[in-house]
């Protein structure tokens, strides 16, 4: 049974597409779902806990329709938004306790397993504090305890990493590797930097203007654009036609030319035949990695 | 503050899970004490308490003053609903905006949607919740009354067995009034994004409405005119007291003199329940999938 399954799922707002036709199968495990803002990754994550009825198509959570069995998916979910959710007038842990025992747990367990998260999350000192005196990291924190408290089977988490300092990202992130390897949760997480992505998750998704790009593992993705960009002094023809020959992909024209990297042992042959040609190379780098490649340089 | 994520060892739960109309009462047992801003700093319990306090207070003078002068009959039921009128649409104006407008101004709502319940469970939950607050404030009051009636004559059993059948009107009294003024203020807040539009709508609507009626009075002749008395909320609830208690209206009020009979007062609450909870309930079912 997969995860999470969507059949030409289809949103529109007047002309906006924000979901466009959208067909994918999700196995189990950490699925990063990428895509540059406004791209429909929100909408989708809204779409599977029944919060937005779809113009058309249909999806499936845990085996249980998005559209005549949300109560079931909500059960097993846990969500954690993008946007600002919490009420500032309560304290973390009595927001949290609160959330248990709306998603069932009975008041006595909705305390504890709150209590249990807010350690979890480091915010264990701070739980009696009203939201509103909390920084943007903790808020962020108290969004992710709240979509832990119910023990769900599978947690959305929707730019987990917004607004967090860089320590407090890379402690969000192996929070998140954490949950899905040790825990036994299955994880879906988007973001707009791909970098996160790539460092968390198995399985990738990209969307752009509402339709799937890419839907498969992280390394052969990553492994498909990697580039590495290449400057010369002069115009050097038969290097670009050399380094094809040798079955590399090579793109561009002139002083500036990108080759795929296919392996390691890429870099060694750019730098021998550049070397045998007397091509005076002024630059050789790994280009960093842009979303924007991801839908100009047809992947 | 440690800002470190720790791992101690993720536990699963195994325990009772409970279902649907679990989660309706937390919410609205949650929402009950948020009217009353209980368990929010004392900023949010300040008005709550000036309100009970104003509601009860007209109960406990009129027993001050009736167990002075032995004047029993200074304690009336019917009154009492028209004169905290005021106070319980001031409740409702505050409190209504406090219970729904704050968590679609925060965000929370989408995370309380994300939980087993379905919009209009939420909706629900919310009305519910308001009725039972604004109940203490029309209940409380009324019993305080009850009770001083059975106790203060010299023979509190034999006052007792004439009184108690006064309890039915008490309790549905209270409750049909309390769901009156609180669904009017939801549904009215249900469309405004922020807090204080929400509370200015339905201050507005308490005084426009006595207004048209002042406006109806003048311009209108006949039957028309008499029937205007439907457009002022606190004629109607006097009227509905007036009717539930089996009491004639003085002819010189204003209930008096529209002389409808008095059921038209008891349909024109429950449609004014009717309507708000419909429009409260479309207002959150827009999206639903």
């Amino acid at each position: 049974m997969s995860l999470i399954s969507a059949r030409d799922l289809t949103k529109y707002y007047g002309d906006v597409h924000a979901l466009d036709g959208l067909t994918l199968d999700v196995e189990p495990g950490i699925i990063g779902f990428v895509g540059a803002n406004g791209s429909g990754k929100s909408t989708f994550l809204r779409t599977l806990l029944g919060l937005l009825r779809p113009t058309s198509g249909t999806a499936s959570v845990l085996g249980f329709d998005v559209q005549t069995q949300a109560m079931e998916v909500r059960k097993l979910v846990g969500y954690m938004p993008e946007h600002d959710c919490l009420p500032l007038d309560v304290s973390g842990t009595e927001f949290v306790a609160h959330m248990g025992q709306m998603s069932g747990l009975p008041f006595i367990a909705a305390r504890e397993r709150a209590a249990e998260m807010l350690r979890h999350v480091g915010l264990h000192e701070e739980r009696y504090r009203l939201i509103g005196t909390y920084s943007t990291g903790m808020k962020q924190r108290i969004k992710l305890a709240q979509a832990l408290v119910h023990d769900p089977k599978l947690l959305l988490l929707d730019e987990p990493t917004n607004g967090l300092d860089p320590e407090g990202r890379d402690e969000m992130l192996e929070l998140v590797q954490r949950t899905g390897r040790s825990f036994g949760i299955a994880l879906l997480l988007t973001s707009h930097l791909l970098g996160e992505i790539e460092r968390v998750c198995d399985e990738l998704i990209a969307i752009d203007a509402g339709k799937l790009q890419y839907s498969g593992s992280v390394s052969a993705f990553t492994n498909r654009t990697e580039q590495l960009i290449l400057e010369t002094d002069d115009d050097v023809p038969e290097l670009a036609a050399r380094l094809r020959a040798l079955g590399l992909e090579v793109t561009g024209a002139g002083l500036h030319l990108r080759v795929g990297v296919r392996d390691d042992g890429t870099y060694d042959m750019v730098r021998d035949v550049a070397a045998d040609l007397g091509a005076p190379l002024t630059r050789m780098e790994l280009s960093r990695h842009k979303l924007e490649e991801l839908f100009t340089n047809q992947v | 503050m440690s800002s470190a994520i720790y791992d101690l060892g993720y536990q699963r739960y195994t325990g009772v899970r409970h279902g649907r109309a679990y989660s309706i009462r937390t919410l609205w047992w949650f929402s009950v004490r948020a009217a009353f801003g209980s368990g929010r700093g004392e900023q949010a319990r300040r008005m709550p308490i000036l309100v009970t306090a104003l509601t009860f207070l007209p109960a406990l003078v009129q027993i001050g003053v009736a167990s002075a002068s032995g004047a029993l009959n200074f304690i009336s039921y019917s009154n009492y609903l028209e004169f905290s009128a005021l106070a319980i649409a001031l409740f409702v104006a505050a409190q209504a905006p406090e219970l729904i407008v704050n968590d679609k101004q925060n965000g929370t709502l989408s995370l309380y949607l994300s939980r087993p319940i379905s919009a209009g469970d939420y909706a629900l939950a919310k009305l519910a919740a308001l009725t039972t607050a604004t109940t203490v404030l029309t209940l409380g009051p009324m019993l305080v009354l009850f009770t001083a009636r059975v106790f203060l004559p010299v023979s509190p059993w034999v006052a007792f067995k004439d009184e108690w059948t006064k309890l039915f009107p008490i309790l549905g009294g209270s409750l049909l009034v309390s769901l009156f003024f609180g669904s009017v203020a939801l549904a009215l807040s249900s469309f405004a994004i922020k807090r204080a539009f929400a509370t200015a709508s339905v201050i507005a609507f308490f005084l426009l409405t006595p207004a048209m009626y002042g406006v109806a009075q003048s311009v209108t002749a006949g039957a028309v005119r008499r029937w205007s008395v439907l457009l002022n909320p606190v004629l109607v609830v006097s009227g509905y007291s007036k009717w539930l208690f089996e009491i004639e209206a003085s002819h010189r009020s204003a209930v008096g003199r529209a002389d409808l009979p008095g059921q038209a007062y008891l349909w024109a609450v429950l449609g004014v329940c009717a309507i708000s909870t419909f429009v409260l309930l479309s207002r959150y079912r827009k999206n639903e999938a």
